[in-house]
Protein backbone atom coordinates (compact mmCIF):
# COMPACT_ATOMS: atom_id res chain seq x y z
CA UNK A 1 0.00 0.00 0.00
CA UNK A 2 0.87 3.55 -0.81
CA UNK A 3 1.58 6.12 1.60
CA UNK A 4 -1.11 8.07 -0.50
CA UNK A 5 -3.91 6.69 2.29
CA UNK A 6 -1.83 7.81 4.91
CA UNK A 7 -2.45 9.82 7.77
CA UNK A 8 -4.51 12.85 6.86
CA UNK A 9 -2.22 16.47 7.43
CA UNK A 10 -4.75 18.59 9.77
CA UNK A 11 -2.99 22.12 9.16
CA UNK A 12 -4.45 24.62 6.84
CA UNK A 13 -3.17 24.27 3.70
CA UNK A 14 -1.05 27.01 2.15
CA UNK A 15 -0.81 25.71 -1.82
CA UNK A 16 -3.97 23.70 -2.97
CA UNK A 17 -3.76 21.69 -6.13
CA UNK A 18 -7.16 20.76 -6.82
CA UNK A 19 -7.32 18.10 -10.03
CA UNK A 20 -4.73 20.15 -12.45
CA UNK A 21 -4.17 18.75 -15.53
CA UNK A 22 -1.94 19.31 -18.77
CA UNK A 23 -1.92 18.45 -22.12
CA UNK A 24 0.56 19.19 -24.76
CA UNK A 25 0.05 17.81 -28.49
CA UNK A 26 -2.50 15.31 -27.10
CA UNK A 27 -0.35 13.84 -24.57
CA UNK A 28 -1.27 13.94 -20.83
CA UNK A 29 2.07 15.37 -19.03
CA UNK A 30 0.30 16.18 -15.57
CA UNK A 31 -3.20 15.02 -14.55
CA UNK A 32 -4.17 11.63 -15.95
CA UNK A 33 -7.40 11.02 -15.95
CA UNK A 34 -8.80 12.67 -12.63
CA UNK A 35 -6.08 15.30 -12.53
CA UNK A 36 -3.27 15.81 -10.07
CA UNK A 37 -4.29 16.88 -6.23
CA UNK A 38 -1.87 17.80 -3.60
CA UNK A 39 -1.46 20.18 -0.28
CA UNK A 40 1.15 21.98 0.37
CA UNK A 41 1.12 23.41 4.03
CA UNK A 42 2.09 26.26 5.63
CA UNK A 43 5.87 25.70 7.04
CA UNK A 44 6.18 22.53 5.35
CA UNK A 45 9.60 21.31 3.67
CA UNK A 46 8.10 19.25 0.75
CA UNK A 47 9.71 17.20 -2.17
CA UNK A 48 8.44 16.24 -5.51
CA UNK A 49 10.13 13.71 -6.80
CA UNK A 50 9.42 11.19 -9.97
CA UNK A 51 11.50 9.89 -12.68
CA UNK A 52 12.31 11.76 -16.23
CA UNK A 53 8.87 12.79 -18.17
CA UNK A 54 6.86 12.21 -14.11
CA UNK A 55 5.61 16.04 -15.33
CA UNK A 56 7.33 17.64 -12.29
CA UNK A 57 8.72 20.80 -14.29
CA UNK A 58 5.22 21.47 -15.73
CA UNK A 59 3.50 20.67 -12.75
CA UNK A 60 6.05 23.56 -11.31
CA UNK A 61 4.73 25.60 -14.13
CA UNK A 62 1.39 25.22 -13.29
CA UNK A 63 1.59 26.25 -9.81
CA UNK A 64 3.66 29.19 -10.87
CA UNK A 65 1.36 30.51 -13.55
CA UNK A 66 3.91 29.87 -16.16
CA UNK A 67 1.52 27.44 -17.95
CA UNK A 68 -2.13 27.32 -17.24
CA UNK A 69 -4.03 24.32 -15.98
CA UNK A 70 -6.39 22.39 -18.12
CA UNK A 71 -8.58 21.70 -15.66
CA UNK A 72 -8.97 22.04 -11.73
CA UNK A 73 -7.95 25.01 -9.48
CA UNK A 74 -4.74 26.04 -7.80
CA UNK A 75 -5.28 27.92 -4.78
CA UNK A 76 -2.68 29.77 -2.28
CA UNK A 77 -2.99 31.28 0.94
CA UNK A 78 -7.07 31.34 0.37
CA UNK A 79 -6.68 32.97 -2.95
CA UNK A 80 -7.55 31.33 -6.18
CA UNK A 81 -4.55 31.77 -8.47
CA UNK A 82 -5.72 29.45 -11.40
CA UNK A 83 -5.92 32.01 -13.97
CA UNK A 84 -3.32 34.39 -12.54
CA UNK A 85 -0.27 35.86 -14.33
CA UNK A 86 3.20 34.93 -13.21
CA UNK A 87 3.97 38.00 -12.19
CA UNK A 88 0.77 38.19 -10.04
CA UNK A 89 2.23 34.72 -8.37
CA UNK A 90 5.24 36.21 -7.64
CA UNK A 91 3.54 39.26 -6.04
CA UNK A 92 1.72 36.89 -3.82
CA UNK A 93 4.74 35.34 -2.54
CA UNK A 94 5.34 32.60 -4.70
CA UNK A 95 8.90 32.28 -5.93
CA UNK A 96 10.67 29.97 -7.84
CA UNK A 97 13.60 28.97 -9.75
CA UNK A 98 13.87 26.82 -13.27
CA UNK A 99 15.14 23.68 -14.16
CA UNK A 100 17.92 25.56 -16.63
CA UNK A 101 19.10 28.65 -14.08
CA UNK A 102 17.72 31.86 -15.41
CA UNK A 103 19.45 35.27 -14.94
CA UNK A 104 19.60 39.28 -16.22
CA UNK A 105 22.66 38.44 -18.29
CA UNK A 106 23.54 42.47 -18.76
CA UNK A 107 23.72 42.98 -15.31
CA UNK A 108 26.10 41.81 -12.58
CA UNK A 109 25.36 39.46 -9.72
CA UNK A 110 24.64 41.89 -7.61
CA UNK A 111 22.02 43.93 -9.80
CA UNK A 112 20.50 40.45 -10.39
CA UNK A 113 19.70 39.93 -6.62
CA UNK A 114 18.54 43.66 -6.42
CA UNK A 115 16.21 43.18 -9.80
CA UNK A 116 14.55 40.25 -7.48
CA UNK A 117 12.91 42.99 -5.05
CA UNK A 118 10.16 45.38 -5.63
CA UNK A 119 10.49 48.55 -6.00
CA UNK A 120 8.11 51.66 -6.06
CA UNK A 121 9.91 52.90 -8.94
CA UNK A 122 8.75 50.43 -10.94
CA UNK A 123 5.67 52.05 -11.92
CA UNK A 124 6.26 54.87 -14.38
CA UNK A 125 4.93 57.75 -12.72
CA UNK A 126 7.30 57.34 -9.77
CA UNK A 127 10.65 56.24 -11.72
CA UNK A 128 10.57 59.73 -12.82
CA UNK A 129 10.41 60.92 -9.22
CA UNK A 130 12.99 60.26 -6.21
CA UNK A 131 10.81 58.38 -3.34
CA UNK A 132 12.53 54.98 -5.18
CA UNK A 133 15.84 55.77 -4.14
CA UNK A 134 15.37 54.68 -0.46
CA UNK A 135 13.67 51.95 -1.62
CA UNK A 136 16.73 50.91 -3.78
CA UNK A 137 19.34 51.70 -0.87
CA UNK A 138 17.38 49.43 1.02
CA UNK A 139 16.88 46.77 -1.29
CA UNK A 140 21.02 46.99 -2.30
CA UNK A 141 21.95 46.09 1.30
CA UNK A 142 19.71 42.97 1.89
CA UNK A 143 21.00 41.83 -1.47
CA UNK A 144 24.67 42.27 -0.33
CA UNK A 145 23.76 40.43 3.13
CA UNK A 146 21.83 37.79 0.45
CA UNK A 147 25.12 37.58 -0.88
CA UNK A 148 27.03 36.79 1.40
CA UNK A 149 24.88 34.11 3.11
CA UNK A 150 24.93 32.28 -0.43
CA UNK A 151 28.34 32.52 -0.63
CA UNK A 152 28.65 34.87 -3.62
CA UNK A 153 29.40 38.00 -1.82
CA UNK A 154 32.59 37.96 -3.25
CA UNK A 155 31.30 38.03 -6.89
CA UNK A 156 28.89 40.54 -6.45
CA UNK A 157 30.45 42.81 -8.70
CA UNK A 158 31.27 39.42 -11.64
CA UNK A 159 29.15 39.95 -14.69
CA UNK A 160 26.86 36.69 -14.14
CA UNK A 161 28.42 34.74 -17.92
CA UNK A 162 31.46 34.44 -15.05
CA UNK A 163 29.49 32.12 -12.93
CA UNK A 164 29.78 28.42 -12.56
CA UNK A 165 26.59 26.43 -12.82
CA UNK A 166 26.18 26.02 -9.06
CA UNK A 167 26.93 29.66 -8.72
CA UNK A 168 24.01 30.21 -10.66
CA UNK A 169 22.02 28.30 -9.39
CA UNK A 170 22.79 30.05 -5.81
CA UNK A 171 22.12 33.52 -7.67
CA UNK A 172 18.53 32.30 -8.31
CA UNK A 173 17.61 31.37 -4.82
CA UNK A 174 19.28 34.72 -3.58
CA UNK A 175 16.98 36.66 -6.42
CA UNK A 176 14.12 34.80 -4.88
CA UNK A 177 15.35 35.10 -1.17
CA UNK A 178 15.53 39.32 -2.17
CA UNK A 179 11.73 38.91 -2.62
CA UNK A 180 10.47 36.76 1.06
CA UNK A 181 8.31 34.70 -0.76
CA UNK A 182 6.13 32.43 1.58
CA UNK A 183 6.40 29.32 -0.67
CA UNK A 184 9.47 28.74 -2.44
CA UNK A 185 9.74 26.16 -5.82
CA UNK A 186 13.15 25.31 -6.35
CA UNK A 187 13.69 23.41 -9.52
CA UNK A 188 16.13 20.33 -9.47
CA UNK A 189 18.67 22.93 -7.30
CA UNK A 190 21.23 20.18 -7.23
CA UNK A 191 21.29 19.99 -10.79
CA UNK A 192 25.12 20.72 -12.47
CA UNK A 193 26.50 21.76 -9.01
CA UNK A 194 29.72 20.28 -7.09
CA UNK A 195 29.51 18.38 -3.43
CA UNK A 196 30.63 21.75 -1.38
CA UNK A 197 28.09 23.45 -3.05
CA UNK A 198 25.38 21.07 -2.48
CA UNK A 199 26.43 21.09 1.20
CA UNK A 200 26.05 24.69 1.43
CA UNK A 201 22.58 24.91 -0.35
CA UNK A 202 21.41 22.22 1.88
CA UNK A 203 22.49 24.40 4.96
CA UNK A 204 20.93 27.32 3.51
CA UNK A 205 17.65 25.50 2.76
CA UNK A 206 17.64 24.09 6.04
CA UNK A 207 18.11 27.88 7.29
CA UNK A 208 15.39 29.27 5.19
CA UNK A 209 12.83 26.45 6.27
CA UNK A 210 13.57 27.08 9.64
CA UNK A 211 12.78 30.88 9.63
CA UNK A 212 9.32 30.04 8.19
CA UNK A 213 9.54 29.83 4.99
CA UNK A 214 7.71 26.98 3.10
CA UNK A 215 9.62 25.09 0.67
CA UNK A 216 8.60 22.69 -2.52
CA UNK A 217 11.43 21.31 -3.89
CA UNK A 218 11.54 18.59 -7.11
CA UNK A 219 15.13 16.89 -7.22
CA UNK A 220 16.80 14.27 -8.61
CA UNK A 221 19.07 13.93 -5.73
CA UNK A 222 17.13 11.72 -3.29
CA UNK A 223 19.69 11.66 -0.89
CA UNK A 224 20.18 15.24 -0.96
CA UNK A 225 16.18 15.64 -0.70
CA UNK A 226 15.24 12.87 1.72
CA UNK A 227 17.48 14.44 3.69
CA UNK A 228 15.82 17.66 4.39
CA UNK A 229 12.11 17.27 3.47
CA UNK A 230 9.38 16.92 5.34
CA UNK A 231 7.28 15.32 3.14
CA UNK A 232 7.24 13.83 -0.24
CA UNK A 233 4.54 13.75 -3.23
CA UNK A 234 5.76 11.42 -5.76
CA UNK A 235 4.96 11.98 -9.49
CA UNK A 236 5.02 8.98 -12.39
CA UNK A 237 3.22 9.46 -15.88
CA UNK A 238 1.99 12.98 -14.22
CA UNK A 239 -0.17 11.05 -11.91
CA UNK A 240 0.85 11.27 -7.87
CA UNK A 241 1.26 7.73 -6.89
CA UNK A 242 2.63 8.35 -3.27
CA UNK A 243 3.13 10.68 -0.75
CA UNK A 244 4.52 10.22 2.84
CA UNK A 245 7.32 11.17 5.19
CA UNK A 246 11.22 10.57 3.50
CA UNK A 247 11.01 7.49 5.47
CA UNK A 248 7.69 6.31 4.18
CA UNK A 249 8.73 6.68 0.96
CA UNK A 250 11.62 4.98 1.27
CA UNK A 251 10.30 1.47 1.72
CA UNK A 252 7.40 1.83 -0.40
CA UNK A 253 7.65 -0.84 -3.19
CA UNK A 254 5.40 1.12 -5.93
CA UNK A 255 7.34 4.40 -4.94
CA UNK A 256 10.86 1.76 -5.36
CA UNK A 257 8.88 0.28 -8.25
CA UNK A 258 7.78 3.51 -10.21
CA UNK A 259 11.10 5.35 -9.13
CA UNK A 260 13.95 3.46 -8.90
CA UNK A 261 12.70 0.50 -11.77
CA UNK A 262 11.33 -2.58 -10.83
CA UNK A 263 14.91 -4.66 -10.13
CA UNK A 264 15.15 -2.40 -7.29
CA UNK A 265 11.91 -3.40 -5.80
CA UNK A 266 12.98 -6.58 -6.11
CA UNK B 1 31.44 74.49 -49.32
CA UNK B 2 28.86 76.10 -46.81
CA UNK B 3 30.37 74.31 -43.76
CA UNK B 4 28.75 76.44 -40.89
CA UNK B 5 25.24 76.26 -42.99
CA UNK B 6 26.37 72.38 -42.90
CA UNK B 7 26.68 72.84 -39.61
CA UNK B 8 23.02 74.02 -38.83
CA UNK B 9 21.24 71.90 -40.85
CA UNK B 10 22.88 68.75 -39.14
CA UNK B 11 21.96 69.97 -35.94
CA UNK B 12 18.42 70.54 -37.00
CA UNK B 13 17.76 67.32 -38.80
CA UNK B 14 20.28 65.48 -35.94
CA UNK B 15 18.03 66.62 -33.70
CA UNK B 16 14.65 65.57 -34.83
CA UNK B 17 16.14 62.03 -36.07
CA UNK B 18 17.74 62.05 -33.18
CA UNK B 19 14.22 62.10 -31.17
CA UNK B 20 13.31 59.28 -33.20
CA UNK B 21 16.48 57.33 -32.93
CA UNK B 22 15.86 57.56 -28.93
CA UNK B 23 12.37 56.83 -28.92
CA UNK B 24 13.47 53.34 -31.41
CA UNK B 25 16.05 52.85 -28.71
CA UNK B 26 13.89 53.01 -26.27
CA UNK B 27 11.00 50.48 -27.60
CA UNK B 28 13.78 47.75 -28.93
CA UNK B 29 16.93 47.77 -27.27
CA UNK B 30 15.16 48.14 -23.62
CA UNK B 31 11.60 46.92 -24.29
CA UNK B 32 12.70 44.16 -27.11
CA UNK B 33 10.17 45.40 -29.18
CA UNK B 34 11.10 46.09 -33.32
CA UNK B 35 8.81 48.88 -34.66
CA UNK B 36 9.27 49.11 -38.44
CA UNK B 37 6.37 51.33 -38.65
CA UNK B 38 7.92 54.40 -36.50
CA UNK B 39 7.45 56.61 -39.47
CA UNK B 40 3.50 56.77 -38.69
CA UNK B 41 3.78 58.11 -35.24
CA UNK B 42 6.05 60.95 -37.12
CA UNK B 43 4.48 61.84 -39.49
CA UNK B 44 1.00 61.70 -37.03
CA UNK B 45 2.72 64.68 -35.35
CA UNK B 46 3.44 66.42 -38.66
CA UNK B 47 0.29 66.25 -40.21
CA UNK B 48 -1.37 66.90 -36.42
CA UNK B 49 0.53 70.24 -36.28
CA UNK B 50 -0.24 71.10 -39.73
CA UNK B 51 -3.90 70.72 -39.53
CA UNK B 52 -3.91 72.32 -36.06
CA UNK B 53 -2.12 75.77 -37.01
CA UNK B 54 -2.99 75.89 -40.64
CA UNK B 55 -5.58 78.16 -42.00
CA UNK B 56 -9.08 76.61 -42.84
CA UNK B 57 -9.37 75.61 -46.35
CA UNK B 58 -9.59 77.76 -49.30
CA UNK B 59 -9.65 77.80 -53.40
CA UNK B 60 -8.32 74.32 -54.71
CA UNK B 61 -7.93 73.00 -50.98
CA UNK B 62 -9.45 69.83 -50.79
CA UNK B 63 -8.49 69.08 -47.17
CA UNK B 64 -11.35 69.30 -44.72
CA UNK B 65 -9.44 70.98 -41.27
CA UNK B 66 -7.59 73.56 -40.25
CA UNK B 67 -8.11 75.28 -36.92
CA UNK B 68 -5.71 78.14 -37.17
CA UNK B 69 -4.14 77.88 -33.47
CA UNK B 70 -0.80 78.74 -31.96
CA UNK B 71 2.31 76.71 -32.93
CA UNK B 72 2.70 75.77 -29.28
CA UNK B 73 -1.03 73.60 -29.24
CA UNK B 74 -0.08 71.86 -32.12
CA UNK B 75 3.17 70.60 -30.84
CA UNK B 76 1.54 69.65 -27.40
CA UNK B 77 -1.46 68.19 -30.07
CA UNK B 78 0.91 66.52 -32.26
CA UNK B 79 2.58 64.76 -29.07
CA UNK B 80 -0.94 63.89 -27.42
CA UNK B 81 -2.06 62.51 -31.30
CA UNK B 82 1.25 59.93 -31.41
CA UNK B 83 0.41 59.04 -28.06
CA UNK B 84 -3.23 57.96 -29.05
CA UNK B 85 -1.79 56.37 -32.59
CA UNK B 86 0.23 53.96 -30.33
CA UNK B 87 -2.22 53.49 -28.53
CA UNK B 88 -4.25 52.44 -30.99
CA UNK B 89 -1.44 50.26 -33.01
CA UNK B 90 -0.38 48.98 -29.41
CA UNK B 91 -3.38 47.62 -28.18
CA UNK B 92 -3.66 44.69 -30.98
CA UNK B 93 0.00 44.44 -31.54
CA UNK B 94 2.25 44.26 -28.43
CA UNK B 95 1.26 40.45 -27.51
CA UNK B 96 3.16 40.18 -31.08
CA UNK B 97 7.28 39.27 -30.95
CA UNK B 98 9.68 39.75 -33.22
CA UNK B 99 9.07 39.53 -36.25
CA UNK B 100 5.82 39.36 -35.88
CA UNK B 101 5.73 42.51 -34.57
CA UNK B 102 7.86 44.56 -36.67
CA UNK B 103 5.85 43.02 -39.97
CA UNK B 104 2.45 44.21 -38.20
CA UNK B 105 4.23 47.73 -37.42
CA UNK B 106 5.44 47.85 -40.82
CA UNK B 107 2.19 47.37 -41.74
CA UNK B 108 0.20 50.21 -39.73
CA UNK B 109 2.89 53.02 -41.35
CA UNK B 110 2.00 51.46 -44.80
CA UNK B 111 -1.77 51.66 -44.02
CA UNK B 112 -1.24 55.18 -43.02
CA UNK B 113 0.97 56.33 -45.51
CA UNK B 114 -1.78 54.93 -47.94
CA UNK B 115 -4.65 56.76 -45.47
CA UNK B 116 -2.86 60.03 -46.20
CA UNK B 117 -1.96 59.70 -49.79
CA UNK B 118 -5.59 59.04 -50.76
CA UNK B 119 -8.02 60.07 -48.39
CA UNK B 120 -6.99 64.32 -49.69
CA UNK B 121 -9.86 65.66 -46.85
CA UNK B 122 -7.03 64.83 -44.64
CA UNK B 123 -4.08 66.75 -45.77
CA UNK B 124 -4.44 67.43 -49.59
CA UNK B 125 -3.36 63.59 -50.49
CA UNK B 126 0.15 63.65 -52.75
CA UNK B 127 0.24 67.56 -52.51
CA UNK B 128 0.27 67.44 -48.77
CA UNK B 129 -0.45 70.61 -46.40
CA UNK B 130 2.03 72.94 -48.02
CA UNK B 131 1.86 76.24 -45.52
CA UNK B 132 3.01 74.85 -41.77
CA UNK B 133 2.96 78.04 -40.31
CA UNK B 134 6.77 78.27 -39.36
CA UNK B 135 6.02 80.54 -36.23
CA UNK B 136 10.29 81.35 -35.72
CA UNK B 137 10.15 83.15 -38.40
CA UNK B 138 9.90 86.67 -36.57
CA UNK B 139 11.92 86.21 -33.47
CA UNK B 140 13.71 89.13 -33.35
CA UNK B 141 17.21 89.28 -34.17
CA UNK B 142 18.07 85.80 -34.18
CA UNK B 143 17.87 84.12 -37.89
CA UNK B 144 15.47 81.60 -38.08
CA UNK B 145 17.28 78.79 -38.82
CA UNK B 146 19.54 78.80 -35.73
CA UNK B 147 16.10 79.17 -33.87
CA UNK B 148 15.24 75.79 -35.35
CA UNK B 149 18.68 74.42 -34.87
CA UNK B 150 18.03 75.06 -31.12
CA UNK B 151 15.06 73.77 -31.02
CA UNK B 152 15.53 70.85 -32.57
CA UNK B 153 18.68 70.18 -30.35
CA UNK B 154 16.94 71.25 -27.36
CA UNK B 155 13.92 68.63 -28.27
CA UNK B 156 16.66 65.77 -28.41
CA UNK B 157 18.34 66.83 -24.80
CA UNK B 158 14.61 67.12 -23.57
CA UNK B 159 13.80 63.36 -24.88
CA UNK B 160 17.59 62.37 -23.81
CA UNK B 161 17.38 63.46 -20.22
CA UNK B 162 13.84 61.96 -19.69
CA UNK B 163 14.47 58.85 -21.50
CA UNK B 164 18.26 58.44 -19.27
CA UNK B 165 15.91 59.31 -15.85
CA UNK B 166 13.77 56.78 -16.99
CA UNK B 167 16.24 53.89 -18.03
CA UNK B 168 18.64 54.45 -14.33
CA UNK B 169 15.73 54.15 -12.21
CA UNK B 170 13.80 50.98 -10.81
CA UNK B 171 11.94 50.96 -14.41
CA UNK B 172 14.95 51.06 -16.39
CA UNK B 173 16.43 47.84 -14.40
CA UNK B 174 12.80 45.98 -15.01
CA UNK B 175 12.90 46.69 -18.38
CA UNK B 176 16.46 45.09 -18.92
CA UNK B 177 15.08 41.98 -16.62
CA UNK B 178 12.85 41.38 -18.81
CA UNK B 179 14.32 41.90 -21.93
CA UNK B 180 17.55 39.52 -20.59
CA UNK B 181 15.27 36.69 -19.42
CA UNK B 182 11.08 37.81 -19.35
CA UNK B 183 10.82 34.26 -17.80
CA UNK B 184 12.55 34.76 -15.16
CA UNK B 185 11.32 38.44 -14.66
CA UNK B 186 7.92 37.60 -14.66
CA UNK B 187 9.16 35.47 -11.56
CA UNK B 188 10.37 38.40 -9.38
CA UNK B 189 7.08 40.01 -9.94
CA UNK B 190 7.47 42.17 -13.24
CA UNK B 191 4.91 42.95 -15.14
CA UNK B 192 6.45 42.71 -18.48
CA UNK B 193 3.46 43.40 -20.39
CA UNK B 194 2.35 46.68 -18.80
CA UNK B 195 5.99 47.76 -18.58
CA UNK B 196 6.23 47.34 -22.87
CA UNK B 197 2.87 48.51 -23.26
CA UNK B 198 4.31 51.90 -21.46
CA UNK B 199 7.18 52.28 -23.19
CA UNK B 200 5.56 52.26 -26.57
CA UNK B 201 3.31 54.98 -25.72
CA UNK B 202 5.37 56.82 -24.23
CA UNK B 203 8.12 56.74 -26.74
CA UNK B 204 5.63 57.83 -29.32
CA UNK B 205 5.10 61.04 -27.45
CA UNK B 206 8.94 62.72 -28.51
CA UNK B 207 8.71 61.09 -32.02
CA UNK B 208 5.56 63.01 -32.46
CA UNK B 209 6.49 66.15 -31.16
CA UNK B 210 9.68 65.37 -33.74
CA UNK B 211 7.24 65.27 -36.78
CA UNK B 212 5.84 68.89 -35.63
CA UNK B 213 8.81 70.55 -35.34
CA UNK B 214 10.05 68.46 -39.17
CA UNK B 215 6.98 69.84 -40.19
CA UNK B 216 7.40 73.01 -39.19
CA UNK B 217 10.92 72.94 -40.71
CA UNK B 218 10.31 71.65 -44.08
CA UNK B 219 7.05 74.04 -43.99
CA UNK B 220 5.29 70.83 -45.68
CA UNK B 221 3.26 67.80 -44.38
CA UNK B 222 3.35 65.37 -47.39
CA UNK B 223 3.03 61.46 -47.87
CA UNK B 224 6.25 61.48 -49.49
CA UNK B 225 8.32 62.79 -46.72
CA UNK B 226 7.23 60.06 -44.43
CA UNK B 227 7.89 56.83 -46.12
CA UNK B 228 9.71 53.39 -44.78
CA UNK B 229 12.62 55.37 -45.56
CA UNK B 230 12.44 57.47 -42.92
CA UNK B 231 11.87 54.16 -40.87
CA UNK B 232 15.11 52.37 -41.78
CA UNK B 233 17.23 55.21 -41.51
CA UNK B 234 16.49 56.33 -37.89
CA UNK B 235 17.42 51.86 -37.39
CA UNK B 236 20.50 52.32 -39.40
CA UNK B 237 21.48 55.22 -37.36
CA UNK B 238 20.40 53.17 -33.78
CA UNK B 239 22.51 50.62 -34.88
CA UNK B 240 25.54 52.77 -36.07
CA UNK B 241 25.54 54.01 -32.42
CA UNK B 242 25.07 51.03 -30.52
CA UNK B 243 21.72 49.73 -29.22
CA UNK B 244 22.93 49.87 -25.49
CA UNK B 245 24.02 53.71 -25.13
CA UNK B 246 21.50 56.53 -25.35
CA UNK B 247 24.67 58.65 -26.13
CA UNK B 248 25.81 56.47 -28.71
CA UNK B 249 22.06 56.65 -30.19
CA UNK B 250 22.32 60.13 -30.75
CA UNK B 251 25.81 60.38 -31.64
CA UNK B 252 25.06 58.05 -34.84
CA UNK B 253 21.96 59.91 -35.62
CA UNK B 254 24.27 63.00 -35.80
CA UNK B 255 26.55 60.92 -38.12
CA UNK B 256 24.36 59.78 -40.48
CA UNK B 257 22.76 62.98 -41.00
CA UNK B 258 26.29 64.38 -41.62
CA UNK B 259 27.48 62.11 -43.82
CA UNK B 260 24.34 62.46 -45.89
CA UNK B 261 24.47 66.26 -45.88
CA UNK B 262 28.29 66.39 -46.72
CA UNK B 263 27.46 63.91 -49.95
CA UNK B 264 23.83 66.20 -50.60
CA UNK B 265 26.06 69.72 -50.45
CA UNK B 266 29.34 68.66 -51.93
CA UNK B 267 29.85 70.89 -55.06
CA UNK B 268 30.15 68.59 -57.37
CA UNK B 269 31.73 69.91 -61.03
CA UNK B 270 29.50 67.24 -63.21
CA UNK B 271 25.71 65.61 -62.73
CA UNK B 272 27.37 62.41 -63.21
CA UNK B 273 29.79 62.61 -60.71
CA UNK B 274 27.01 63.87 -58.50
CA UNK B 275 25.09 60.70 -59.03
CA UNK B 276 27.82 58.16 -58.65
CA UNK B 277 28.63 60.35 -55.15
CA UNK B 278 24.32 59.67 -54.55
CA UNK B 279 25.11 55.76 -55.04
CA UNK B 280 28.27 55.81 -53.30
CA UNK B 281 26.55 57.20 -50.34
CA UNK B 282 24.73 54.48 -50.02
CA UNK B 283 27.10 51.76 -50.71
CA UNK B 284 29.58 53.08 -48.26
CA UNK B 285 26.63 53.27 -45.58
CA UNK B 286 26.26 49.93 -46.03
CA UNK B 287 29.37 48.89 -45.84
CA UNK B 288 29.79 50.35 -42.80
CA UNK B 289 26.08 49.21 -41.26
CA UNK B 290 27.32 45.14 -41.95
CA UNK B 291 31.07 46.48 -40.39
CA UNK B 292 29.26 47.67 -37.44
CA UNK B 293 27.22 44.62 -37.16
CA UNK B 294 30.21 42.53 -37.43
CA UNK B 295 32.38 43.76 -34.79
CA UNK B 296 29.57 45.52 -32.66
CA UNK B 297 32.29 47.74 -31.41
CA UNK B 298 29.90 50.04 -29.02
CA UNK B 299 27.93 47.07 -27.72
CA UNK B 300 31.50 45.92 -26.47
CA UNK B 301 32.37 49.37 -25.26
CA UNK B 302 29.32 49.77 -23.26
CA UNK B 303 29.48 46.10 -21.67
CA UNK B 304 33.06 46.74 -20.69
CA UNK B 305 31.89 50.03 -18.71
CA UNK B 306 29.38 47.91 -17.15
CA UNK B 307 30.98 45.46 -15.44
CA UNK B 308 33.83 46.95 -14.22
CA UNK B 309 34.27 46.67 -10.43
Amino acid sequence: MTAIAGQPRERRALLEAAGISKRFAGLQAVGGSEGLSFDVFAGEFVGLIGPNGAGKSTTFDLLSGVLRSDSGAVTFDGRDVTEADPHMHARYGIGRTFQTPRSFESMTVLQNVVAGATNPGERLGAAFGRKWRGGERSATDAAKRILTRVGLADRASAPVSDLSGGELRMLEVARQLIRKPTLLLLDEPTAGVHPGLQDRLAALLRDIHREGMTLLVVEHNLHFLLALADHILVLAEGELIAQGTPADIRVDPVVVSAYLGSDSAA
Amino acid sequence: MNWPQLLVTVVTLGGIFGVVTLALNLQYARGGMINFGIVAYFAIGAYVYAIVTQRGPIGLDQYRFGFDWPWWSGLILAGIAALLFAALTGWPTLRLRGEYLALTTFAFAEVLHSLLLNERRIGNGTVGLANVDRPFSDWGPIEEKYVFAAAAALLLVLTLLAFRRLLSSPYGRALDAIRDDETAALAVGKAAERLRREVFLISAIPVGVAGAVYAMYTTLAQPSLFTAEITFFVWIALVLGGERSLYGVVLGTLGLVLFEEVVRAWPFETVRSAQIAASAEHVLTGLVFIAVLRYQPFQRTVSRLRVAP
